[in-house]
């Protein structure tokens, strides 16, 4: 122990206060255990404050004009005019409130909030060093453990992010002053959202992705309806080619991307956006201490209740193994808090929702047809097309599909994916069925509301039992 | 390459066992008869074999489950050949399902087992393996009544396959897992006004023609009957409907005030109660009572005795008993019986072969000294000593237990003077002993302290009358008191 140092016991420390880490101790607290949290930059981690919850205001803010502009069909002629600057600072609100909120649950459940890096110290104390000079370092010993450290940008060699010309998604949201055009490497979720948002606000974006297509890993008919639509809100796409350098170029910068025979192609722009994807945090930490390494992925291995292989020590969220989502991290928070608590709690779901915040949305869950086929099911697919949705058209958004995947025989419900309007909000409905093990019939035959994009989901299940009323059964 | 391993027929005649333990754990390296786990059925515990070398792939239940034989209940990964990609099992699946409706679901188990999280929950909480479990839901979904019912050891799928092949009557009592109160449960149609139920079941109550309504409900939500499918499939069956749901959520349950702790019925315990409950519904007791003394059995017993250590076994009361009652049976061969009113016969046994009634630390046992009347006292002495250690520490075989004419249970060793003995069905008779003590006996006007054995002889009634167990008795009596005539046996 250095000299200075103050000493706190805590059944269960939790370093990091992201959607992870947050919920963890708010659990931890609600059932009864003393709880420290120790984050080092902000209540909410990346989700609240540079991640879901910025980027999602930025697209609804930017939506909103760029519909107002474009809702000639309907009659309305409007020009609307953007202050980029008050468009942030309505984010940052509430970001704001967001993140005032969790402080305050936390602390309502009982939960000690530490500013500063934790690291550990041997397998049953964290040195939490506080930010700033001379502030010093404390102690925590602690019975348990959870691991909420999350995750961070993938640099790019070449690319060090300098938040002027090269940014990070972070950076990307936190402007207030947008350039007249951008580069965007990478199409993945966080690149399309993002290019999505800069397109509405009339910044001129080319997308470079290394890949011959964007998001990858969704189906095609899933994809191409955004890419496509990216194209005509302006996006340039230049598939097959990697970011390689960059260069200051009078105002501006020229980003040189090459393809796979080392062939260049230079991109004068004005700013350029890196987001190939996100790596785990684990170098804050001192691991060794405690004797874990992250596994070839860079994540710390857990189990089925997010225990690592230390037996006190549980990693949850971006850290651990799975997809890197705000509501995956909250799960496995609840589920360490639980099972610390002795609680017979698991992580058994059946599947995890995702939803892709462009224009239109995207949102899968649980199975695609293919993977239910190499399962070893025999598919029953029923789907439904928005344009033949009336609250679609009534809404002017008449493109996407709502597709569900069953198991032909029982009829249990394996997954869905949805393109079109409000996907995120309807895929919750697909998740519940799943979870519950719901039938085609079940959803079938449960009334939906009228006029609603929900009722695209009955409709996609009265598909895939052949009786579907307001499309061509199969 | 995956071996997939299926609970043997452990003995004769058995249908399903308790895994009680298991020896290997998933990732262990296995030999040829190896045994890999302990597994109880009604009346031993056996050690099951690994049938090959290799590792051990999956365990598919967990200990104190109940499987019935021919299920997978392991998968070793055969040495030398690569372990089956997925698809393989794919290939093999579907044709599982064809089996039959209900089945495929819990044939793809392996996979997934459809059960919503509260149920999942709810299984870990009872510890119970919810792939193990055979969903009664819509498509063969797992419900929190099949996850308590498995919880008590009864295998609601199991119960509800007996709905469709036996009477009402017979339904009532395998499904029911005895804690639902009767109330709730009657045939009646309930008649409600208004009733929840998943939209799947109702589509179920419409194909089997039962008005919703009617169909008893065990649950609540909110207050208003909840209606679940299986209710309406043994509704729609006449059974007793909605008794099989193990008490859910609102139902109303009383529990004892200060709490309590509850354990399975099931393995050992539950082959007792089976088998106490048959007899006593089945045959009409009459117990007799008297007592011998036996001053002269002690003396004789205890002069044989040093010459029993001799030859290292115990010597014991029991032995003499026996031959007493072999003795007496062949003057009362009606003792010696079996009733078989199916055929309409008394089966009179030429065999005497004498059961005796063990405590064990699993509950009661009962294992078979086979022809008293041509083993002399010294050798059924040994037998019983050997037969009753066996029971004690679980190494007993079937065969050890079965063919019992005649049983005697000493439940004197602990204490009391007399007892009314259950039969051991379908025997027709039982002698129980009291403790053999020093007891106050009147003789020729006098009251003399004597050594005496109380003796408690239960009889069926429909094959026994009253005179013959007083005569019996006294026959028996009269060996003990004068063991010498033993000696002209
Ligand atoms: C632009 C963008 C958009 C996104 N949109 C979505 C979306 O729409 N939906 C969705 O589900 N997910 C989205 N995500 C992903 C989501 O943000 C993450 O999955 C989520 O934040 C992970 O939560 P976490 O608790 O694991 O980690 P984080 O939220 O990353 O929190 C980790 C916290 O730990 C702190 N920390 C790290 N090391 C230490 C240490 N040693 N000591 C103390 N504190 C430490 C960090 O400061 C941070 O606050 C988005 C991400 C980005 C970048």
């Amino acid at each position: 122990m250095v000299v200075g140092d103050v000493s706190t016991g805590t059944e269960v420390a939790v370093v990091g206060a992201g959607p992870g880490g947050y919920v963890a101790a708010i659990r931890a607290g609600q059932l009864g255990l003393d709880v420290t949290l120790v984050e080092k930059d902000a209540y909410g981690g990346t989700c609240l404050n540079y991640g879901c919850i910025p980027s999602k205001a930025m697209i609804t803010a930017t939506d909103v004009a760029h519909s107002a502009g474009n809702a000639e069909e309907m009659g309305v002629y409007a020009d609307p005019e953007v202050d980029v600057g008050e468009m942030v600072a309505w984010k940052d609100e509430v970001v704001e409130q967001l993140t005032g909120g969790v402080e305050q649950l936390c602390k309502a459940n009982g939960v000690n909030l530490i500013e500063g890096r934790a690291e550990f110290a041997g397998n049953d104390k964290l040195r939490v060093v506080h930010g700033g000079d001379g502030q010093g370092s404390e102690t925590i010993t602690y019975e348990h453990c959870i691991v909420a450290t999350g995750s961070k940008p993938i640099e790019v060699p070449g690319f060090e992010f300098d938040g002027e010309h090269v940014l990070n998604s972070r950076q990307a949201l936190a402007m207030d002053d947008y350039p007249e055009s951008m580069v965007v490497v990478g199409a993945g979720y966080i690149g399309m959202e993002i290019s999505t948002v800069l397109a509405k606000l009339g910044v001129d974006v080319t997308v470079v992705e290394m890949l011959d297509e964007a998001l990858v890993g969704y189906e095609d008919d899933l994809a191409r309806p955004v890419t496509q639509h990216a194209e005509e809100l302006g996006i340039d796409f230049e598939f097959g080619l990697a970011a390689d350098s960059w260069a200051e170029s009078g105002d501006g910068i020229v980003v040189t991307a090459a393809d796979e025979d080392g062939e260049t192609t230079d991109f004068e722009t004005d700013k350029v956006l890196v987001a190939v994807g996100r790596q785990p945090v684990t170098d804050t930490l001192n691991l060794d201490a405690v004797g874990l390494e992250p596994n070839e992925d860079g994540r710390i291995e857990t189990d089925d209740q997010a225990r690592t292989d230390v037996e006190n020590v549980f990693a949850i969220g971006d850290v651990a193994p799975g997809p890197m989502l705000a509501h995956k991290a909250s799960k496995e928070g609840e589920v360490a808090a639980e099972v610390i608590a002795g609680e017979p709690a698991a992580l058994d779901y059946q599947a995890v929702p995702a939803a892709v915040f462009t224009d239109p949305e995207i949102a899968t869950v649980g199975l695609t047809a293919d993977a239910a086929e190499a399962q070893g099911f025999e598919p029953a697919v029923g789907k439904f097309p928005f344009s033949a949705s009336g609250r679609a058209l009534t809404t002017g958004e008449g493109e996407g599909f709502v597709r569900v995947v069953a198991d032909e025989d029982s009829g249990f419900i394996l997954g869905a994916q949805i393109v079109g309007p409000e996907a995120s909000e309807l895929i919750a409905e697909l998740a519940l069925a799943i979870e519950l093990g719901a039938t085609l019939e079940d959803v079938a035959a449960t009334i939906h509301t009228h006029p609603t994009l929900a009722e695209a989901v009955k409709e996609a299940s009265e598909h895939a039992l052949g009786h579907a009323i307001h499309t061509l059964n199969r | 390459m995956a071996r997939e391993f299926k609970l043997p027929d452990v003995g004769e005649g058995v249908a399903e066992g308790e895994i009680v333990s298991w020896l290997v754990s998933e990732g262990d390296a296995v030999t040829e008869d190896q045994p890999v786990a302990e597994v109880e059925t009604d009346k031993a515990v056996v050690e099951v074999p690994s049938p090959v070398n290799g590792t051990v792939q999956k365990i598919h239940f967990e200990a104190g489950t109940v499987v019935p034989v021919g299920d997978v209940i392991v998968t070793f990964d055969v040495e030398g050949e690569a372990a089956e990609p997925a698809d393989a099992e794919a290939e093999t699946e579907p044709e599982a399902e064809a089996e039959s409706e209900s089945k495929s679901a819990t044939s793809r188990a392996e996979s997934r087992t459809f059960a919503p999280p509260s149920v999942r929950r709810l299984a870990r909480e009872l510890g119970v393996d919810l792939d193990a479990v055979e969903g009664t839901g819509p498509s063969g979904r797992v419900t929190e009544g099949d996850v308590r019912a498995a919880a008590e050891g009864e295998e609601p799928a199991a119960a509800e396959a007996e709905t469709a092949t036996e009477p009402a009557e017979t339904t009532q009592t395998t499904a029911a897992p005895s804690t639902q109160p009767a109330a709730t449960g009657s045939q009646e149609a309930a008649g409600r006004d208004r009733t929840l139920a998943a939209p799947a079941t109702r589509g179920l109550a419409r194909e089997l023609g039962v008005d919703i309504d009617d169909v008893p409900a065990v649950e609540q939500r909110d207050g208003e009957a909840f209606v679940t499918a299986e209710a309406v499939q043994q509704y729609a069956e006449g059974g007793q409907a909605a008794q099989a749901e193990a008490p859910a959520a609102g139902a109303p349950r009383q529990y004892a005030e200060g709490g309590e702790t509850t354990e399975p019925y099931r393995g050992i315990r539950r082959t007792i109660g089976k088998q106490m409950a048959e007899s006593k519904y089945t045959a009409p007791h009459v117990t007799h009572h008297d007592t011998a003394p036996i001053d002269a059995l002690v003396e004789t017993r205890a002069r044989l005795k040093e010459r029993a250590t001799e030859k290292d076994v115990k010597l014991t009361y029991m032995p003499f008993v026996m031959k007493a009652i072999v003795a007496a049976l062949k003057e009362f061969p009606i003792l010696n019986s079996e009733l078989r009113e199916e055929e309409e016969e008394i089966a009179i046994k030429q065999d005497y072969n004498v059961g005796i009634a063990v405590a064990t630390d699993a509950g009661l046992m009962v294992p078979v000294v086979k022809h008293v009347d041509q083993k002399s006292i010294l050798q059924v002495a040994s037998e019983v000593n050997e037969l009753a250690q066996k029971a004690r520490d679980r190494s007993i075989s079937r065969e050890e237990m079965q063919g019992g004419t005649f049983t005697v249970t000493n439940f004197g060793a602990i204490g009391g003077e007399y007892a009314t003995p259950i039969i051991n069905y379908p025997e027709t008779a039982i002698m129980g002993l009291g403790a053999i003590d020093e007891r106050p006996v009147a003789e020729d006007g006098e009251v003399r302290a004597a050594m005496t054995l109380p003796l408690s002889l239960s009889i069926d009634h429909r094959v026994i009358d009253g005179a013959e167990a007083a005569a019996f008795t006294n026959q028996v009596m009269e060996y003990l008191t004068d063991p010498e005539l033993l000696l002209l046996e």
